[in-house]
């Protein structure tokens, strides 16, 4: 059988910038989920949940309105009807349930992703569906004498630019900042006097906005169906433990060991392919038991 | 005195009275006394998550013939009865309300799954509590292979069907050098096993130059086929199925793979694939299925749609021909067998051939499984629908695809 030998550079560098696309939605994701396990100290299982129903609402935006207007307006549409549906869930409930322990908080967190789930079979019915990327990003174009779909380079674009406007906002907004301090010390944030609850509530509201945005933005590159949330939030978790608990660059960092040992591992021993991102993450673990950047908790 | 008598009278009146209440109720509940009753059958089956795609259309073609043979006053007089259960697509939640539904409902006939491994566990249930089991859309071959037995009848096509139905497409192609990939699980490697084995048999210079197996599920096939585009097959076999099909055929697309190897799937040319991937999904991909709304082009599949969709307000897909075709199969054998008894109906169902939209098929009497013909076709963009359909659709007959009747009994005679 043939081995890696036979590849040739320009293969595997194909192969590595596949991988990365692939990083730019697990960061997008697994950064909006590190980002309310730091400043909320919960971890949110429904965060998949949230990514499904981001790439559901794309779906129905798509054919609403149709065409290459469509597909962009969904990228925006989708994810703030996200942002509202966790804001409602936010002051609805989240908000008594901080005080709580950790497992009290996970219980609920399952109850609410098993709630959308069954909510988006209600919603949309239980037929894969289908998002048409807009024309432009339609196809392949040449690298390297290889044929790399548009789509894939579209996300390693997109993928920096929600990271640089990441770290914007917390490096450089006012609430950002309150909210990078609530994640060490919530207790004394709240003794200066700045009303901790609202932090709290807009951190959760653009994490889960990063959710929705990145059901948005795969729903072109795959159908849609019921338990895609499952699939992604394993992923994610993993992603921001080996990152460090938290900490939004950690899940970049992740979410780059995740997508190319991936994507590598696929071309160097397609047979046991699936092991590879998890391996990777086990080394990690033993190595760096608690993420290979600072964690918040 | 006599005021006490009277009082006496009446408990005693009461008391009879309540005892003949009790003993018409156990006429009427109690499980196998089949005096006054219906005929209960129970569909075990996933009804949540990705699965439901396939399953609902089950369920509801399934429900629709009951509905229709009820309307006339039920089979041989006796109204059939549906209870549905959700396996959640787990073997330990198939196994408990396959028990609740036998010993609680008190069910004649179990209908599902579309799980393999729920599959062979109901089989093994039905075999002690001596209940028939139409496996519905389980594709594993040894549910009525080496594991097959009196109670199981086996409905859907199953991966020996495949592998065979496809060996012959493939091995009239120039193809040599060829890539297996797919579902990571008991399907995915059953369909690539039995696709293999047949064709190497057919055409003995055929080279594996490779396989990749991804986790069932998996959203990101792209690496997977840059990797596959690197090694340069002649052409590819993809055994997956589910919500991978989607992601195969966009992947595919969006990597220029399809225009650049020929590629077979089992499942390409079903609507659950094709419909919701619009205009949008791969021309020329080969594959294989047990239905399509428009073909056969005969009277009777067009009867057939038409129901369906004034019932469902949606096209029958795969699984409405196979639930359809379980309720023929149970209504007729009822019928042919004379009376209501489940022991009398498999006798009346072996070797017995029933209509169906895709024509008669017959149930075949040494292993139980139904002789369903195979369409294999190319998919193509069509006039007509929204969407690509199958072309050039070449029908295999069931009974060529399926295992010989000696090899069952070998399969049959292996195990412990």
């Amino acid at each position: 059988m043939d081995t890696a030998s036979t590849y040739g550079l320009s293969e595997l560098a194909m192969q590595l910038l596949v991988g990365l696309s692939r990083s730019m939605i697990l960061f997008i994701i697994s950064a909006g989920l590190s980002l309310i396990l730091g400043v909320l100290r919960v971890p949110n299982v429904a965060h998949g949940s949230l990514y499904m129903i981001g790439a559901f609402a794309a779906f129905t935006v798509n054919t609403v309105i149709g065409g290459s207007l469509g597909f962009w307006l969904s990228l925006i549409l989708a994810p703030l009807f996200v942002a509202l549906v966790s804001f409602a869930a936010e002051r609805a409930l989240f908000c008594h349930l901080y005080e709580r322990e950790h497992l009290m908080l996970l219980l609920f967190t399952f109850a609410l992703m098993l709630i959308l789930g069954d909510m988006v079979k209600l919603f949309w019915g239980v037929e894969y569906k289908s998002v048409t990327a807009p024309d432009i990003l339609k196809g392949s174009v040449i690298i390297l004498g290889q044929p790399f779909p548009t789509y894939n380079l579209f996300l390693l674009v997109i993928g920096p630019v929600v990271g640089f406007g990441l770290w914007l906002f917390v490096n450089k907004t006012r609430v950002g900042k309150i909210s990078k301090a609530a994640a060490v010390d919530r207790m004394m944030v709240g003794a200066l006097g700045i009303n901790v609850s609202w932090v709290f509530c807009t951190a959760f509201v653009i994490g889960c906005f990063l959710a929705g945005l990145g059901g948005a933005l795969v729903a072109p590159t795959m159908g849609l169906t019921l338990g895609m949330d499952h699939a992604i939030i394993m992923e994610a978790f993993l992603i921001v433990v080996i990152g460090g608990l938290g900490n939004i660059w950690g899940a970049l960092v992740g979410s780059l060991i995740f997508g190319v040992t991936h994507s590598l591992g696929v071309m160097l021993l397609p047979q046991f392919a699936i092991i590879f991102p998890y391996v990777a993450v086990v080394i990690v673990l033993i190595f760096w038991p608690r993420g290979l950047l600072k964690s918040v908790w | 005195m006599t005021k006490g008598k009277g009082i006496k009278r009446i408990f005693s009146l009461a008391g009879i009275a309540l005892l003949g209440c009790v003993f018409a109720m156990s006429l009427v509940f109690l499980p196998g006394h089949a005096a006054a009753r219906d005929i209960k059958i129970g569909l075990v089956d996933c009804y949540s998550g990705g699965a439901t795609t396939f399953t609902y259309d089950v369920r509801d073609a399934f429900q629709m013939a009951m509905d229709k043979v009820n309307a006339k006053g039920g089979i041989l007089g006796k109204k059939v009865v549906v209870a549905t259960r959700d396996t959640k697509f787990k073997v330990d939640i198939g196994i408990n309300v396959t028990k609740e539904l036998v010993m609680r409902e008190g069910v004649d006939i179990l209908v599902g799954t579309i799980n393999s491994s729920v599959a062979l566990a109901v089989g093994e249930i039905v075999k002690k509590e001596k209940i028939p089991f139409f496996c519905t859309f389980s594709k594993s071959d040894k549910i009525t292979g080496a594991k097959g037995h009196r109670y199981v009848f086996g409905i859907t096509e199953n991966t020996a069907m495949i592998g065979k139905a496809a060996a012959v497409g493939l091995a009239g192609k120039p193809y040599v050098k060829y890539w297996i990939a797919g579902d990571d699980y008991e399907y995915g490697h059953a369909l690539g096993e039995g696709v293999w084995k047949n064709l190497k048999k057919l055409k003995p210079e055929v080279k594996l130059i490779g396989q990749s197996w991804w986790k069932v599920g998996e959203p990101e096939l792209t690496p997977y086929l840059t990797a596959i585009m690197a090694a340069k097959p002649d052409a590819v076999i993809f055994a997956t199925g589910g919500a991978s099909m989607v992601n195969i055929m966009k992947a595919s697309k969006s990597t220029g793979f399809s225009d650049k190897f020929p590629m077979f799937i089992h499942t390409a040319t079903e609507l659950s694939t094709l419909m919701p991937l619009g205009q949008e999904a791969p021309e020329g991909v080969l594959g294989t299925s047990n239905y399509h709304f428009y073909y056969p082009d005969t009277p009777e599949n067009k009867a057939f749609v038409k129901e369906f969709r004034a019932a469902y307000k949606r096209y029958p897909k795969v699984g409405a021909l196979y639930g359809y075709l379980t309720a023929q199969y149970i209504i007729r054998g009822f019928e042919k067998a004379g009376k209501i008894n489940t022991e009398k109906l498999i006798d009346a169902l072996e070797g017995f051939t029933v209509d169906s939209p895709v024509g008669p098929v017959k149930m075949r009497a040494c292993d139980h499984q139904a002789e369903l013909p195979m369409f294999m076709g190319v998919t193509k963009k069509s006039p007509d629908y929204p969407f690509l359909i199958a072309a050039a659709i070449e029908t295999i007959p069931g009974a060529e695809t399926l295992p010989t009747c000696e090899e069952i009994k070998k399969l049959r005679s292996k195990k412990q």
